[in-house]
């Protein structure tokens, strides 16, 4: 059967393809929003719990900061740690050099002193 | 210096010898074997003419060889994708010299060099390598702590099916249609794969109009873009994304693989590869490994991808209608992609409370040119308030695109092998 210039199978592929791939994402995304909370799930916890012990007072959660938190905290890090210098003795120690003379590199014995005019 | 020039000053003038006794003998035989070394020269000269490619070559050739130059100056001077499109251009100029065919020169006689190189491309070995080392360098933490996100990813895969219901009222068959529909995805080694197992002869004009519009992404978007998303909307700030643990980074590769290749099997080789090279990267315990995927593999095979690719373009095979309408398909299927991100993105916030609300100009990078799409996206985003970064939210629908692509591509080869 020819529907819109193609065959009901073209139609058939175009629509179920594009659901199953919303599906086989969708999929993706309930795995990816469980597995955190069951990662977070503290079992120990629920099985003293059951067990009826009340010796769970000191309750230790993860610490979860943001970006810009992070961010401020390294910024902060950064400026502090660019502040400090290294510490020196104050000593000068710049030593003077003496220019004595020496021929070696004289341009007076590098001349052909032919033709030089006086 | 001069013990060197005179060495072979000396050669040569020995070397030269043969010729003077050579003219001598054909002096004294006389004035017709003159004749007839004269004409065994104009006929030497001649055959060397025939092999020349000004002889062989057609004005088919010179179109080709001016769009080589033509992807070789869009790298140089704008910078658009030079890791692909130079390898590429270089490979459509070595495809379109003209040659005479019979002596394993060109890339489509059996036996020859590039026919061996392109091996890798006929047969799809060269795209799950490609996989591997995109997934040894990217980081899914963005995609891991928004999972909605990867919502989008499936809504850019529109333009893939659009693309397939396209091509098959345009008249071609439905295994040509399938392997035309994948350049929606845009997505270079997913549209290799796929047009290798379903329509191998038109497998250079799809992987050339992949490409190529993949490499046009910050030119074909934006102005979608801005047409499909309003000023206010565009304003929208999201959440930082939360920290992302290392237990859940090194199960992302592990789950996805399994739950996505449980879905679509004919997208293993991609999907399987994709994931095996992320958890080379986020095990923290293969860094040598995942550091040849992400840097010396892929490299070597983006460059045997990109030039046999490029030289699969022989003008006799290449310029054909077809190839016309593969790439009118290819440019509205990229424009169809980006629109069914960013409408699906508008459609997801009106379910969604005001601090969960995402930033419709994130839904374009659905399309899975990582990272140019999610560039485009921040791009965009500080048009129209520089302080806002849409960078990382951007990448979580970019990499599902990826995902999303490779799942659609198996889901089309399970419906027409």
């Amino acid at each position: 059967m020819n529907l819109l210039f193609v065959d009901s199978q073209t139609w058939t592929i175009t629509m179920l393809g594009y659901a199953i791939v919303f599906v086989a994402l969708c999929f993706l995304i309930l795995i990816f929003t469980l597995v955190p909370k069951i990662l977070s799930l503290d079992f120990k916890r629920l099985l003293r719990s059951r067990e009826g012990n009340k010796n769970t007072g000191s309750k230790v959660k993860d610490v979860v900061m943001s970006g810009e938190t992070n961010a401020a905290i390294a910024m902060a890090l950064c400026l502090y740690f660019n502040d400090l210098h290294d510490e020196e003795s104050n000593v000068i120690t710049i030593k003077q050099v003496k220019r004595t003379y020496s021929p070696w590199s004289s341009k007076v014995y590098g001349f052909t002193n032919i033709n030089f005019p006086r | 210096m001069k013990r060197f020039i005179t060495l072979f000053g000396v050669l040569a003038a020995l070397f030269s010898l043969q010729f003077i006794g050579g003219g001598f003998e054909a002096y004294a035989a006389g004035v017709d074997s003159g004749n007839a070394a004269f004409n065994n020269a104009f006929h030497g000269l001649e055959v060397f003419w025939n092999f020349t490619g000004f002889h062989n070559a057609t004005w088919e050739n010179f179109i080709m060889i001016a769009v080589g130059l033509f992807f070789i100056f869009l790298a140089i001077k704008y910078d658009y994708e030079p890791l692909l499109l130079i390898p590429i251009g270089t490979g459509i100029l070595i495809g379109n010299i003209p040659f005479v065919e019979g002596y394993k020169i060109g890339i489509y006689e059996e036996g020859s060099v590039l026919n061996y190189l392109y091996f890798g491309v006929q047969q799809g070995v060269y795209p799950p390598l490609i996989f591997l080392g995109i997934g040894a360098m990217t980081d899914f933490s963005s995609l891991i702590s928004n999972p909605k996100l990867m919502i989008l990813g499936a809504a850019a895969q529109l333009g893939i099916f659009a693309t397939f219901y396209g091509a098959s009222a345009m008249g071609f068959t439905a295994l040509e249609s399938g392997a035309i529909g994948i350049i929606g995805g845009a997505d270079g080694p997913t549209a290799i794969f796929l047009s290798s197992k379903l329509a191998p002869h038109l497998m250079g004009a799809i992987a050339i109009a992949a490409y190529s519009y993949m490499a046009l992404v910050p030119v074909i978007q934006p102005p979608i873009m801005r047409l499909l998303v309003p000023k206010r909307e565009r304003l929208i700030k999201m959440k930082p994304p939360r920290v992302v643990s290392k237990v859940e980074k090194v199960m992302f590769p592990i789950l996805g693989l399994l739950f996505t290749t449980f879905i679509s099997p004919s997208a293993l080789p991609l999907l399987g590869m994709l994931f095996f090279g992320n958890l080379l990267k986020e095990s923290g315990v293969t860094e040598r490994l995942a550091d040849t995927a992400r840097n010396a593999l892929i490299n070597i095979v983006t460059i045997l991808l990109g030039v046999t690719v490029g030289a699969s373009t022989q003008a006799d095979y290449f310029l054909t209608t077809n190839s016309l309408k593969i790439f009118a398909l290819g440019a509205v299927s990229f424009a169809v992609a980006t629109a069914g991100g960013l409408i699906f993105a508008r459609i997801m916030n009106l379910f969604l409370s005001d601090e969960n609300k995402v930033n419709p100009l994130i839904g374009s990078a659905g399309v899975s040119a990582v990272p140019d799409s999610a560039r485009v996206s921040q791009i965009e985003g500080l048009k129209s308030d520089p302080t806002n970064h849409l960078l990382m939210h951007a990448m979580a629908p970019n990499v599902s695109g990826v995902i999303g692509s490779a799942v659609a591509a198996g889901i089309l080869l399970a419906f027409l092998m």
